[in-house]
């Protein structure tokens, strides 16, 4: 699979009918939205340029939902909803989507989990009976070897991804110390090796009848559809299905880091590497577009200041990356820089605290806030092309907008009204002392920390300390 | 290989992907745990529709003037257009041996400056256009590329222009580049994967054939600016190229803005030659392991040297490899991460191309597992060969999965132009895509083992696994499969081979 864009977090697009000063194609997603008696809500969108669907279920549950000692249980749930359901054999899955030449997956962040099918336009009813069996059904199949069988899946995963990769561990580290403990956000998705290691198929059962209910669940389908078919299908496979207790949402509060902390751990790389991150604010928030406009502007080009200045210029670094990411209820701002190997860390993080603070004196210039606008258009209308591109859209934005097209039709307009004061604005309030600063070293090389004098070393809690197979 | 994790930075590096799995069929589904009832019988599984028919989007071709070939599809609907030159060829024909990388710092070097533009001109341009000029040249082939909007396309496309006709490759970014690219080679050598991903083509092939070449500290330390203006002048030339554009513009019109923009691209250059050096014959299957001190898994990638693009066993190889290894529930996936759970996932692929590219399988494999998954990978290519035939269910998943997904291919305006170029790129006939379906379909479970049995050999197989050795090379040379021959991070021997 080939990576792809949070659209709704990084790439804001195009609305319909804005009045905007530039010239606005007017392009819009067609949907129809309804909801059925059990409070499943479904979006529908036609698109007949190939005889394709994607079918989509995002359901509202993802990491923040789980609390200490239990954590990377919404990922590893999301794997069992693979392993077949009441009416519908393990292996079914599959044959009904890649063996018919669609693909199928599934996705876990911290504020939701989604699924979805693509499909030859032929085989709708069948990805929508899919999605319905595990919708209803689920627990019917499961068994302890299932949920065993996953959990072993789910560590190689954590491998792969994470402990066996440099740098993989950055970013739960951070979050273990931006957050308080306990905080919703503070781990990561995947979870701790220990906590998936004691996950069982009761806690199974508990999540699924909690937060698994039509009531909590968004259906999207999109591409060469027939809507009055669909519809009768998505009745006779759904309207059925009962509805589940109102869902309690975890309460979550700020950040509240006070000041800066400044950590060091010690990873099996050769090259060090500088990250930088400040709480900011979530996704409902005025300040989060013009937030994500200052990634752009710090780092999103050759042009952009601390690329151009410190990879470009007076190249004292190999690459460097920023940006906002806008979660339902918290935000990050980071800076992450790897510098050559003639040149570390601290100096590294000096020059990038005296360009951003330029740009908090200064504000972006209007040809820099030209620029980094300028790409939104292409992005939106190349996100158009694909069915699972739209369904993600409209489903992410139904879920936390209760708007399918809220996108489009008001997310694009407020990123194109962001001013170079804006700008300035959140700089000033956002990128403050109050921050985590991770150096990542080679092994027994903590002197190469940034400031080294003044960072803590941190342990790497969340990996396995020991090698834990089924025999 | 399927369902592998996308990676993206912060917030959302915490976005896992899951994907299937079980380690048994489940048992006859028990209904008195249901929470919900069912007013009809779930069990049975809809009946698809009529299978739709493919549409393959129609393109006009025309030689221009200076000798490339321009090729133009409209594709209307939204206002974007997706423009590429490709040129046949690429380093493997044009890139001194002792030079890899060379071509990949050409490409890059493009955006570096122009006659008439210096690097942060270009990027400002672009960026003000809303989008980027890529350009790109792989082992044997390259593009200069990018999609617009449609009244973006002419202004993109004198940038292009500028780009491909003028640059001045200024040593300063040549040095900056260089310090770059030794840093990314850093890093990739911290990932097992990274390691076999060289360590892989290097030990199948050799150095002698560029097929085993990869780009490294001292090729790049060799790189100098003439190196560069000489591959660029004998590389962006007419004559192999082939201009596609497609998408919200017509044929005249698209042949009036490119003729326009490349009025000064100059004739020259052809069609290279695409002999090889005859590949290293097969040598008895032995396990190359590579230290990883500390891995949390092991990387595995073995294979052989494969048949070429052009072979007759091209479709019953693809037909073959899905049920191998690209499903996810291929023999090789359901298996090894299934069944098992040893790894996150595993797969095959051939690498096809002029030359005969490798077949690889492989994946990433639990440290304490690597004995186990190597004998399950064994067993796995045994029994493809004819002791476990495809069954009917497996053949008509391989071949509906290639055959029903080629639609989808044709969505977007780049998708439907990387697929027009790669019919001329790889020199397939010009109804390749109307044909394909036939030529899948007819495969049979006959053929399907005839290729496993001639293209895939368990007893010359190269092995590399790239893993912690205090922990894995004992219980590899208890299984007895292959002798084993230690090698460092850059695929030279470190030791002598031990026999178990």
């Amino acid at each position: 699979m080939r990576p792809f864009l949070l659209s709704v977090l990084v790439a804001p697009c195009l609305l319909a009918q804005q009045q905007q000063a530039r010239p606005a194609t007017s392009i819009s997603i067609p949907f129809e939205k309804y909801t059925l008696n059990n409070g499943l809500t479904v979006v529908l969108s036609e698109d007949h340029t190939t005889p394709t669907v994607a079918v989509e279920v995002i359901y509202h549950v993802g990491s923040k939902n789980e609390v200490l000692g239990h954590t990377g249980f919404a990922h590893m749930f999301e794997h069992v909803m693979f392993t077949g359901s009441g009416h519908v054999p393990y292996g079914t899955h599959d044959k009904f989507t890649e063996g018919v030449g669609g693909s199928n997956n599934g996705q876990t962040y911290f504020d939701w989990t989604r699924y979805w099918e693509t499909d030859p336009s032929n085989y709708l009813e069948t990805a929508l009976w899919l999605e319905a069996d595990r919708m209803g059904f689920l627990l019917d199949s499961l068994d302890d070897a299932k949920f065993r069988a996953q959990r072993d899946i789910v560590k190689n995963e954590r491998r792969q991804s994470y402990d066996n990769q440099p740098y993989g561990r950055d970013r739960e580290l951070i979050g273990l110390a931006m957050y308080p403990n306990g905080h919703p956000y503070s781990w990561p998705t995947i979870g701790a090796m220990s906590d998936l290691s004691a996950a069982g198929v009761e806690d199974v059962k508990r999540f699924f009848r909690l937060y698994y209910a039509p009531n909590n669940a968004t259906l999207v389908v999109v591409g060469d559809i027939n809507r009055a078919r669909t519809k009768a299908w998505i009745a006779k496979y759904f309207d059925e299905l009962p509805r589940g207790k109102a869902i309690t949402r975890p309460n979550v509060g700020a950040a509240s880091l006070r000041g800066e902390k400044r950590l060091t751990f010690e990873d099996r790389v050769q090259v060090p590497r500088l990250w930088i991150q400040w709480p900011t604010v979530n996704m409902f928030s005025a300040d989060a577009p013009a937030l994500e406009l200052l990634g752009e502007i710090l780092a999103g080009s050759r042009t952009a200041r601390i690329t151009k200045a410190l990879v470009y210029d007076k190249p004292i670094a190999a690459s460097v990356s920023a940006g906002q990411t806008s979660a339902e209820n918290v935000g990050e701002f980071r800076i992450i820089v790897t510098p050559r190997p003639e040149h570390t860390l601290t100096e590294v993080e000096t020059q990038v605290d005296s360009i951003v603070a330029r740009l908090k004196r200064d504000g972006p210039t209007a040809e820099e806030l030209k620029r980094v606008k300028a790409g939104q258009e292409l992005s939106f209308l190349d996100d158009l092309q694909s069915n699972l591109g739209k369904a993600f859209q409209l489903a992410e934005d139904q879920t936390f907008r209760d708007d399918p097209s809220y996108t489009f039709r008001v997310g694009y307009a407020k990123t194109q009204a962001v001013t170079a004061a804006d700008i300035k604005r959140v700089a000033n309030k956002y990128l403050g002392s109050s921050r985590v600063v991770l150096s990542n070293v080679p092994l027994g090389k903590r002197d190469l920390a940034s400031h080294a004098d003044r960072s803590t070393i941190v342990t790497d809690p969340l990996t396995e300390k020991t090698t834990e197979i089924r025999p | 290989m399927n369902r592998r994790p996308s990676f993206v930075s912060g917030l959302a590096a915490a976005v896992v992907f899951a994907a299937p799995l079980a380690a048994q069929q489940p048992k006859t589904p028990a209904k008195q745990q249901a929470a919900a009832k069912s007013s009809f019988d779930r069990r049975i599984v809809p009946t698809p529709g009529k299978v739709p028919d493919l549409t393959v989007p129609f393109w006009g071709k025309v030689s221009l003037a200076n000798g490339a070939q321009l090729v133009v599809s409209e594709k209307r609907g939204l206002p974007l257009v997706s423009f590429q030159i490709s040129f046949i060829g690429g380093a493997n024909q044009y890139e001194p041996e002792e030079k890899p990388g060379l071509a990949n710092f050409v490409a890059n070097m493009l955006s570096e400056g122009t006659t008439h533009r210096n690097g942060d001109q270009i990027s400002n341009d672009l960026q003000l256009l809303g989008t980027e000029v890529n350009a790109f040249i792989g082992g044997e082939s390259g593009r200069v590329s990018f999609e617009s909007t449609r009244d973006k396309f002419a202004a993109t496309l004198a940038v292009l222009a500028d780009l491909l006709e003028n640059p001045t490759f200024p040593q300063d970014a040549l040095d900056r580049l260089r310090a770059r690219t030794i840093v990314s080679l850093t890093v990739n050598r911290d990932r097992t994967s990274g390691i076999a991903n060289v360590v892989f083509p290097k030990s199948v092939f050799g150095t002698a054939h560029p097929y085993g070449r990869s780009m490294n500290e001292a090729s790049v330390k060799a790189i100098t600016r003439d190196d560069l203006v000489a591959f660029y002048k004998n590389y962006f030339r007419p004559g192999h190229a082939v201009i596609s554009v497609v998408g919200d513009i017509s044929q005249a019109e698209a042949k009036r803005a490119v003729e326009n923009a490349l009025s000064g691209w100059k004739a020259g250059g052809s069609v290279p030659d695409f002999s090889y050096p005859a590949a290293p014959s097969p040598k008895p299957t032995t396990i190359y392991l590579v230290d990883k001190p500390g891995a949390a898994q092991s990387t595995f990638a073995l294979g052989e040297v494969g048949p070429p693009r052009a072979t007759p066993d091209y479709f019953a190889l693809r037909v073959m490899n899905e049920m191998l290894g690209v499903l996810f529930q291929s023999r090789l996936n359901h298996n090894i991460r299934e069944v098992k759970g040893y790894s996150y996932g595993v797969g095959s692929s051939f690498g096809f191309g002029k030359g005969p590219g490798a077949f690889r399988a492989g994946g990433d494999i639990v440290t304490a597992k690597t004995d186990s998954a190597l004998i399950e990978f064994m067993k796995e290519l045994r029994d493809i060969r004819g002791r476990r035939p495809p069954s009917d269910d497996e053949l008509a998943q391989a071949k509906a999965s290639l055959v029903q997904s080629l639609p989808s291919t044709f969505a977007s305006v780049t998708g439907v132009n990387n697929n027009i170029a790669s019919i001329y790129t790889q020199g397939l006939a010009e109804d390749y895509y109307q044909a394909f379906a036939r030529a899948v379909n007819a495969v049979t479970r006959e053929d399907v083992v005839r290729v496993a049995q001639k293209y895939i050999d368990p007893e010359h197989l190269t092995i590399v696994i790239v893993g912690d050795r205090s922990k894995i090379e004992a219980p590899l040379i208890a299984t007895k499969i292959a002798p084993i021959v230690v090698l460092d991070v850059n695929g030279d021997p470190v030791k002598k081979a031990v026999t178990p």
